[in-house]
């Protein structure tokens, strides 16, 4: 590596960037986000890392940059604000209502009143158009030129300005969908986008592909119009390379990967963070962790087993839509710093909505009327008002404490007392989330260790561990910037399939080697764009199969030298093994049917450069406090309590709460009892003391 | 029993994990099973049960069949009583032994804490076949059970870890499909899984711990069910519903319920059933209980565990001989479905006279399973046996404040049908259309869901059976809303060989090219139609769920225009004369 990387992620609240230096070392940098046009945040947050290092000039920076890595939540709060583009619809005839019936699934089997999600294109704008294709592949009914013509010039005059196409077996043979988009085009030469099934999920199974491709086409136009303003403000920065975007499988792809599937952007931020979670719960010898990501605005758990987060896909829903792209299972609820505190009906409330970075926090003096989370911590003495952000930010105390008595006088309470009242709600819903994402795993809280990260995450980390039963925490060094690193530092995965069904001993095995070269291609391009050498890639190879009649697909090794055809023999080895393994678990008559093939997949994984560890000189001294102050934690108010600076801590002698660690960009509260020891890696390891017995906290007032 | 105490973070960390064991056993399935009913549809229900045979958690499935696991499973106690060993597996199928129909296979593993039996692993699913006179295990002719196929009241086909040859042998023996054993094998593996990961649970918190954690979660459930019984008004409240007709032709097939609250305890009282001998619609008791606490359970917070302490707030009264619970030997294939979920639309449309809001029948109008079959299919040269568990919409009810939605009902549960993309490759035919049916949804102040227009046509000659209902008793709605569309399902339609199925078919041939067009009927609406805000009609219109004339017909809402044209607007001074015309007319 010659040049810098910079990994940035724009959250709901901060953009964190974090600059990864030519021999190694890291800078962080936070900026508030700007939600009217993220890439002003992400520039003045590049602008900071620039000033860090000394750099005068934005564009000398950028200019000796080699890559930037970007995660971003533009997908994910799209589809929450429901915001995307006017989307429509052109289906096979016969299947206009795939998304709405959804392979008859609910998500709630005993709610009769669970009302349906709300929709991306309502029934109008799915328009049906006669084609159709063999489940071989071969065509049946040749394609409706005019029908679709007609088609695009309802949807146009619907005001549809994005349009998906989802043709049946689209994904053996993509010529109708081809068709379909050079006759949407010639129509309507305006459109947004043109979003083809076979493009975006190439795998069967129709209401999966319908509505991975609808989403697609919705968040897609205005992710788009997002990279291009940023591409071209980096430019005119002096930023010469390519822009990469973070994938949710923990991959990245070029823009133009991302103009025709900006889904695969889904939740790419908290990604990152997970990606770095697990490598810092290694180093620091955990076993199996739970990584809680909390900032401005979400609060995103995964759980970490065997040092790997889950990946799942195919089934996977998200904000009530299934999206089956293989993605790394981080469940997130709309819970952080900014969550606002109103009075209703006699009772606190905490959140869901959320004063983001504009207002954002009463405290932050940028017009915030309504008392957050953020306003709280800070009555409580766990935030310094003088050096917060980095001391950037002067927090205005008095005027949370304020806003707070505002939102408890009607219910007799205090400024404190609502403030405590208040992080005792939000713990609790956090808690519960914690608890359900475990539950789905099969996991049991106490037998886990906790790493807690994001702006907010090591104000409440400990709290948190002590609800759920937990034992330790681990609050990374660079905690606050989590997912940037994590972004920058994550290896390269690319996890992809093709299509081809058939009897095994009938199956074309050239027609499988073009598609096994088109999957190579394809990853061959994406490792390029990131920068990856050839030298630093692993490929592994594997034959999808599964016998007559079974959907779900045994992915067998097949040892293939990449480039060559596949011969007949690495089938037949294959076919074998899958056999075998069938016998060995004893589940299936194995022999007596022929197994099935369908489709190749590649596994390709580009290791990227990691940065230097740290290795802190051991100190023997025990640390001084910079300062003490009035603080509430652990159910009560500890007066003078200490603070010390996390930026100069040592290996060494450690440190008991109640007391607080304060680095720039966070601060690690500790409860009575808890006891933290500096690693030599300078993240900082939390025993925690577990909460005394009776009856847990409640979060009733 | 001592009830020990136990913390309730403890007793909520085993609850959750034994409904995660489930969720295991039921994966493991769909990823082994070959049949597309396994591994598509999701028919697989789990479920763990105490040493009673209580029913201690459940998560993925269909409620009325994870509900209705617990008699088998007492009765293999009560059968082996000391020769239940670790390592057994045991495999039931026989609705007189506490099972719903034939190919419903119950298979269940044993859990011994230091000697002693604990819990129960069980999972059961549904088989394409059961031996008998027709293959494909709904012999609707069938004039008792044993031509429907062949009883398993119980069989070890694990004997303490040891798979028994004669049994496999045996089982294959009566059975006319290929994969079946692989399907049962895949099942047995799922209750060892499930066995072995209740064994972890053991070991980790203790026999006693997990003892008082079932017990806990069963005591919350009666807790809650009872203390939402204990608010519905005092009082006896009726309901009559029907079923068409048996697959034999016998008619108007009656259930007849009395639903008695009397504090916090609820009596169902199904006598006044039909209980004619000679009709073929009959419910084994198995089933009409399963099927009873389902809809209850959707009457209630949905929160509330799903457990044994359901069953303790309700007294079920089935008289012997009744179409809910048949004498043993009639035949019990079809029955299952109707008159079994008809319990379901009588416990909806009584207590809607006391719950109206929540009241939504949790139930369908399947007739039978459609079976498509075929000697050949000529892309491999091989037969073919098709289950027909494809994606179709119908009968999903509205509740007050949603309009009926999606495919079918929330508790079909996990029912989570085929694809047309899987099924074209496995079964020699295309899918035309599942397209939503104008007008089909009930009306009513909220709209029942919309029912679909279904067409399969085959590539090849294929035999076709199928049971169809719903044709005249349709659907009902709820609280004044109307009822919606019913059935009709019409084979080699435009041919001459067509034929309008009332109320069956077996063996029909449909020869390559011809169509089975399958009409499924809507949901009932909820409420007085004439308070439907008209926007909302008009929305409706927009996306052709309901016809310009049927606003006008339905609803009283007159609108100009048309869709293809794109100018649909309310006529609000015409609306208000249609809309008090019909009131005149209904006064």
């Amino acid at each position: 590596m010659t040049g810098y990387r910079i990994g940035v992620d724009v959250g709901g609240t901060f953009t964190d960037c974090v600059l990864l230096r030519p021999d190694g070392t890291l800078v962080v940098e936070k900026s508030p986000t700007t939600p009217e046009d993220q890439s002003e945040g992400v520039l003045n947050g590049i602008g900071r890392l620039a000033e860090a290092e000394g750099i005068a000039e934005l564009s000398t920076l950028l200019a000796g940059t080699e890559s930037i890595v970007h995660g971003t939540t533009a997908a994910d709060n799209t589809m929450i604000q429901m915001s995307g583009a006017a989307t429509g619809l052109i289906v096979t005839e016969g299947f206009r209502d795939e998304i709405e019936m959804r392979r008859c699934f609910k998500e709630d089997i005993w709610d009769p009143a669970l009302p349906p999600p709300e929709p991306i294109a309502r029934r109008r704008v799915r328009l049906e158009v006669p084609e159709r294709l063999t489940a071989e592949g071969d065509i049946e009914t040749p394609l409706d030129e005019e029908a679709v013509r007609k088609a695009t010039a309802r949807l146009r005059a619907f005001g549809v300005t994005s349009i998906a196409v989802v043709f049946v077996h689209a994904f053996t043979n993509p010529v109708h969908e081809l068709q379909a988009r050079e006759i949407i085009l010639d129509e309507y030469p305006d459109v947004e986008l043109v979003s083809l099934s076979h493009e975006v999920h190439p795998k069967p199974g129709e209401f999966e592909r319908t509505s991975t491709t609808l989403v697609n086409a919705f968040v897609g136009p205005p992710i788009v119009r997002y990279l291009d303003n940023l591409e071209a403000r980096l430019h005119a920065a002096g930023f010469t390379q390519e822009l990469l975007l973070a994938t949710c499988s923990g991959g990245v792809a070029s823009p133009a990967g991302i103009r025709r599937r900006a889904l695969a952007t889904i939740s790419s931020g908290p990604t990152g963070g997970v990606v770095a979670a697990a490598r810092a719960a290694h180093e620091a010898g955990l076993g199996d962790v739970i990584s809680v990501d909390m900032g401005g605005t979400s609060f995103d758990v995964c759980l970490i087993r065997d040092g790997k987060p889950d990946v799942k896909s195919d089934w996977n829903w998200r904000h009530r839509y299934c999206i089956s792209l293989p993605m790394v299972d981080v469940h997130s609820v709309g819970a952080g710093g900014g969550s606002i505190i109103r009075a209703r009906r006699g009772t606190l409330l905490v959140g869901p909505d959320s004063a983001g970075s504009q207002p954002g926090p009463v405290c932050y003096s940028r017009g915030g009327e309504e008392p957050t989370v953020t306003d709280a911590d800070l009555v409580l003495g766990r935030l310094d008002p003088a050096t917060f952000w980095g001391g950037r930010m002067p927090l205005d105390e008095d005027a949370s404490r304020a806003a707070l008595a505002g939102v408890g006088t009607p219910l007799g309470l205090d400024a404190e007392q609502t403030a405590v009242a208040a992080v005792a709600i939000v713990d609790a819903h956090m808690c519960d989330e914690v608890r359900r994402v475990l539950s789905l795993a099969g996991a049991d809280p106490r037998q886990l260790d906790l790493v807690a990260f994001g702006g907010m995450g090591a104000v409440h980390a400990t709290a948190h561990a002590r609800a759920l039963g937990m034992r330790r925490v681990l609050v990374p060094r660079v905690a606050p910037a989590m997912s940037a690193l994590g972004l920058l530092t994550a290896d390269h995965l690319i996890d992809d399939a093709r299509t081809l069904l058939g009897d095994w001993r009938q199956i074309d095995l050239a027609r499988l080697t073009a598609l096994a070269d088109e999957l190579d291609a394809s990853a061959h391009e994406q490792f390029e764009i990131a920068g990856v050498e050839p030298g630093r890639i692993r490929q592994e190879w594997l034959l999808n199969l599964v016998y007559p009649g079974q959907t779900f697909d045994v992915a067998i090794p097949i040892e293939r030298t990449t480039g060559e055809p596949i011969a007949p023999a690495q089938l037949e080895a294959a076919v074998e093994e899958f056999h075998r393994r069938n016998e060995a678990s004893r589940l299936i008559e194995a022999r007596s049917q022929e197994p099935f093939v369908r489709g190749i997949r590649l596994v390709a994984t580009g290791l990227v450069d990691q940065p230097h560890l740290v290795r802190l000189e051991p100190s023997n001294d025990a640390p001084v406090p910079i300062t003490r102050r009035l603080l509430h934690c652990g159910g009560e108010w500890h007066t003078d309590a200490p603070v010390y600076d996390g930026e100069t801590l040592r290996p060494g002698p450690t440190i008991a709460g109640p007391a607080l660690i304060q680095s720039r960009f966070t601060t690690l509260v500790l409860g009575p009892g808890d006891v933290a020891a500096t690693l030599p890696n300078g993240d900082i390891l939390v025993d925690v003391t577990p909460a005394a017995p009776g009856p847990p906290a409640t979060a009733r007032i | 029993m001592t009830t020990q105490s136990i913390d309730l973070v403890t007793a909520e960390v085993i609850r959750s994990a034994m409904e995660t064991v489930c969720f295991e056993m039921a994966t493991f399935v769909s990823r082994h099973a070959t049949t597309p009913i396994l591994n598509q549809s999701n028919e697989r229900n789990a479920t763990i049960l105490d040493a009673q045979g209580r029913l201690a958690a459940l998560s993925v499935g269909i409620p009325q069949f994870m509900l209705s696991a617990t008699l088998p499973v007492r009765f293999a106690i009560d059968f082996f009583g000391d020769e239940l060993k670790p390592g057994d597996v045991i495999v039931a199928n026989d609705p007189y032994h506490g099972g719903g129909h034939l190919p419903d296979f119950n298979v269940f593993s044993p859990v011994f804490a230091e000697g002693e039996l604990l819990l129960i692993a069980s999972i059961q699913c549904h088989h394409g076949d059961t031996g008998g006179a027709a293959a494909g295990g709904y012999n609707t002719m069938a004039k008792d059970i044993y031509s429907e196929g062949t009883r398993y009241p119980l069989l070890k086909i694990i004997d303490g870890g040891h798979e028994r040859r004669d049994v496999i042998l045996t089982m294959r023996a009566n059975n006319r499909l290929a994969g079946f054993i692989g399907d049962l094998r895949s099942q047995v593996g799922a209750a060892q899984l499930g066995a072995t990961r209740l064994g972890e649970l053991v070991d980790r918190y203790g026999a006693t711990t997990i003892k008082a954690a079932v017990e806990h979660t069963i005591d919350d459930a009666r807790t809650r069910f009872s203390a939402a019984i204990a608010e519905w008004p005092d009082g006896t409240y009726e309901a009559d519903v029907y079923v068409d007709s048996d697959p034999q032709g016998n008619q108007d097939i009656h259930v007849h319920l009395a639903a008695t609250v009397e504090g916090d305890r609820l009596i169902l009282d199904f006598a006044g059933s039909d209980d004619r001998p000679h009709i073929s619609a009959w419910s084994t008791f198995g089933n009409t209980r399963g099927n009873a606490i389902a809809q209850l359970a959707s009457l209630v917070d949905p929160s509330i565990p799903k457990n044994e302490g359901f069953f303790d707030c309700v007294d079920l009264r089935v008289p012997e001989g009744c179409c809910l619970n048949p004498v043993m030997g009639k035949p019990v294939s079809s029955g299952t479905h109707h008159p079994g979920v008809e319990v379901g639309d009588a416990i909806a449309v009584a207590m809607s006279q006391i719950l109206p809001s929540r009241c939504s029948p949790q139930t369908y109008k399947y007739g039978s399973p459609r079976q498509m079959w075929g000697e050949v299919d000529p892309r491999h040269g091989r037969p073919f046996f098709d289950h027909g568990g494809e994606v179709n919409a119908g009968w999903v009810n509205a509740v007050e404040g949603v309009d009926g939605w999606g495919a079918l009902v929330s508790a079909n549960g996990n029912l989570i049908k085929a694809e047309a993309e899987f099924n074209e490759v496995n079964f020699p035919h295309f899918i035309r259309s599942r397209n939503y049916l104008i007008d089909s949804g009930g009306p009513g102040q909220w709209r029942g869901g919309c029912g679909s227009h279904f067409v399969k046509e085959v590539r090849t000659p294929t035999s076709i059976n199928q049971y169809v209902v719903n044709q005249r008793h349709v659907h009902p709605g709820i609280a004044g809303g109307q009822s919606g569309s019913p059935d009709v399902c019409v084979i080699s339609a435009g041919t001459e060989r067509e034929v309008v199925v009332s109320p069956v078919v077996t063996g029909h041939l449909l020869e390559t090219g011809d169509q089975l067009v399958y009409d499924f009927g809507g949901g009932g609406g909820w409420g007085d139609a004439l308070l439907r805000d008209p926007q909302a009609v008009l929305e409706d219109v927009w996306d052709e769920y309901v016809s310009v004339e049927g606003a006008r017909r339905d609803y009283g809402v007159v609108i100009t225009g048309t869709v293809e044209a794109m100018d649909l607007a309310i006529d609000e001074a015409a609306t208000a004369a249609r809309r008090a015309e019909l009131e005149e007319k209904r006064a």
